[in-house]
């Protein structure tokens, strides 16, 4: 495969939020791209839409969601693809991702991202519903890695594994959020490295850094920033490992004015610049 | 590679997702024996945390994602009722509605309902204020029209007048209260710091040009006429039930002023994309 499935390198985004939009429409601050959150402009036919299109003219775009429940045992909810389809192909959203959990059973939906059980049952099921999604999007879908809280006893696989092996039965790429990485290393106690040195970074389409709560006993994925420098640093080791994809910082909590947030974004460029200088050195 | 005791994929997920929602929390399985040794069994404690209290974040997370929902949807019926009294509702929302979509844009759309079933003093006003707010939540998700030109009205031929029918525009939203509340929520808006008044029929229209949402005031006879002109009452039938109403109430000395300010208004700020003459 090629890497990042040719996807481009989209240099370094923000998410996009509301709390922006003004700011955005009136003065085109100098942004390399935004994401945003795919279900912001589904279920409407209103002012998000109206505002998106006028940001899809200006921006590269590409598309993040959060209720696909690509590891639920419910079926497939075919009103949810065709909108998600018809949005990208509106704001012509260069890859569409979302994330490697389940967010409802028995019709229910919690929107949270819950925990997969990395066992064969699970790897083969989720990987067989993102062949089919694939199908009917007609293109790649892009799975990122959770953070999480719990693990369920009885696992053979670690998180990794299960991860790659889902991207790999299935021919997807892999969103790397790396402060996920940190977070779920903290809680369950494994070591960030070894997850990175473990997947397949040719299949890292896009990477997310964002910054988190930490209560001592655990840590939380707030998406508060500004980003700390051990997930920083962990950008930088991805980058080592291959993992050669456009960065994205994601800021949902206390949320600055997007110059604050854009500036500590561009904070990835000292880290992978300091990298490329050394390994020039 | 499941091991011969742990539960498939789909049994697995029935038991978390019944566990994190439940409306006591994960803490009412603890004190179940039963429940708390299935969760002891089914996840793993971590570094520092018990099993329980890890998926407690999970339980924590559902109602507190759902709460914040509510408030961002009401935030001046969550000023009203205080932060504590909001939550409480919100929670028994949540308890009784399920989300059963993927997205929450229309999670909040029964509240005034809701509302309006509970015991307490303040039901009314606050589905009163709980429609308003809807009804601003509705119009940003609904298309705007074109507007009917300002001078459309003055172009209908005089034997059009009898069947001529205003059509609404999709992002205009008609609502009669019992309680002044598009006051209360002008007030909030304004940090005025309003206290819940006292009841007094009211009635606002909610719409949207360009990006801007606005509410308007009406009187309520012009709410009555716009009622009918929005229901599909021919202009010249809806103003002849509006003169006689207001014969019938000695109010219509006026109107010969005021009907065509409505109207001009309500042209201007986009309520009507077109006239019909049938």
């Amino acid at each position: 495969m090629q890497d990042r499935f040719g996807f481009p390198d989209l240099g370094i985004g923000v998410g996009l939020r509301t709390t922006h939009y003004r700011e955005i429409l009136e003065h085109s601050p100098a942004v390399d791209w935004f994401e945003v959150l795919s279900e912001n402009f589904m279920h409407t036919a209103g002012r998000p839409l109206e505002i998106l299109d006028q940001i899809a003219e200006r921006y590269p775009l590409v598309m993040h969601g959060v209720s696909l429940s690509i590891g639920s045992t419910d079926p497939l909810d075919w009103d949810y693809l065709r909108e998600l389809k018809a949005l990208r192909q509106r704001i012509g959203a260069h890859w569409v991702s979302d994330h490697l959990c389940w967010t409802g059973v028995a019709g229910r939906n919690t929107h949270d991202l819950l925990p997969l059980p990395f066992t064969e049952e699970a790897l083969l099921h989720t990987a067989r519903r993102v062949r089919e999604v694939q199908n009917f999007l007609e293109a790649p879908l892009v799975l990122e890695n959770p953070s999480s809280y719990v693990e369920f006893a009885g696992t053979p696989l670690k998180e990794w594994e299960f991860l790659k092996g889902v991207v790999e039965l299935s021919d997807a790429g892999i969103l790397l959020d790396v402060n996920n990485v940190y977070v779920s290393a903290k809680n369950h106690g494994f070591d960030p490295e070894a997850y990175l040195t473990a997947l397949p970074m040719e299949r890292v389409v896009q990477i997310h850094v964002a910054g988190h709560a930490d209560y001592g006993t655990h840590a939380i994925d707030t998406h508060v920033g500004p980003v700390p420098d051990p997930v920083w640093r962990l950008l930088a080791r991805a980058r080592e490992l291959g993992a050669n994809a456009p960065v994205l910082l994601e800021w949902d909590t206390e949320i600055p004015p997007l110059a604050v947030v854009h500036a500590d974004a561009q904070r990835a460029r000292e880290f992978l610049s300091n990298l490329d200088v050394a390994g020039a050195a | 590679m499941t091991s011969a005791s742990a539960p498939g994929l789909r049994e697995l997920q029935r038991w978390f997702a019944s566990v994190t929602t439940h409306p006591e929390g994960v803490l009412e399985g603890h004190l179940n024996p039963g429940r708390s040794r299935k969760l002891e069994r089914l996840v793993t404690p971590g570094p520092r945390l018990s099993a329980i209290d890890r998926v407690q974040i999970y339980a924590d997370g559902y109602f507190a994602r759902l709460i914040e929902c509510l408030t961002d949807d009401y935030p001046a019926l969550s000023y009203a009722l205080g932060e504590d009294t909001f939550s409480s509702l919100a929670r028994a929302y949540i308890e009784s509605h399920p989300s059963r979509s993927r997205s929450l844009n229309a999670y909040g759309a029964q509240m005034a309902v809701f509302c309006r079933a509970r015991p307490e003093a303040w039901a009314s006003f606050a589905a009163d204020l709980a429609r308003l707010e809807w009804a601003l939540v509705e119009v940003v998700h609904e298309t705007v029209d074109e507007s009917l030109a300002a001078d459309a009205l003055l172009t209908i031929p005089a034997a059009g007048w009898q069947t001529a029918r205003l059509l609404p525009s999709r992002s205009l939203r008609l609502l009669g209260f019992d309680y002044p509340v598009n006051d209360f929520f002008q007030a909030f808006r304004e940090e005025r710091a309003p206290e819940m008044p006292a009841r007094a029929p009211t009635a606002t229209a909610v719409y949207r040009q360009g990006l801007a949402l606005w509410r308007m005031g009406l009187d309520l006879r012009a709410a009555l006429l716009l009622k009918d002109l929005v229901s599909g009452v021919p202009l010249s039938a809806a103003v002849a039930t509006l003169e006689s109403r207001s014969k019938a109430a000695g109010t219509g000395e006026d109107l010969a002023r005021l009907l065509p300010q409505w109207l001009g208004a309500w042209v201007q700020s986009g309520f009507f994309r077109g006239v019909e003459l049938v």
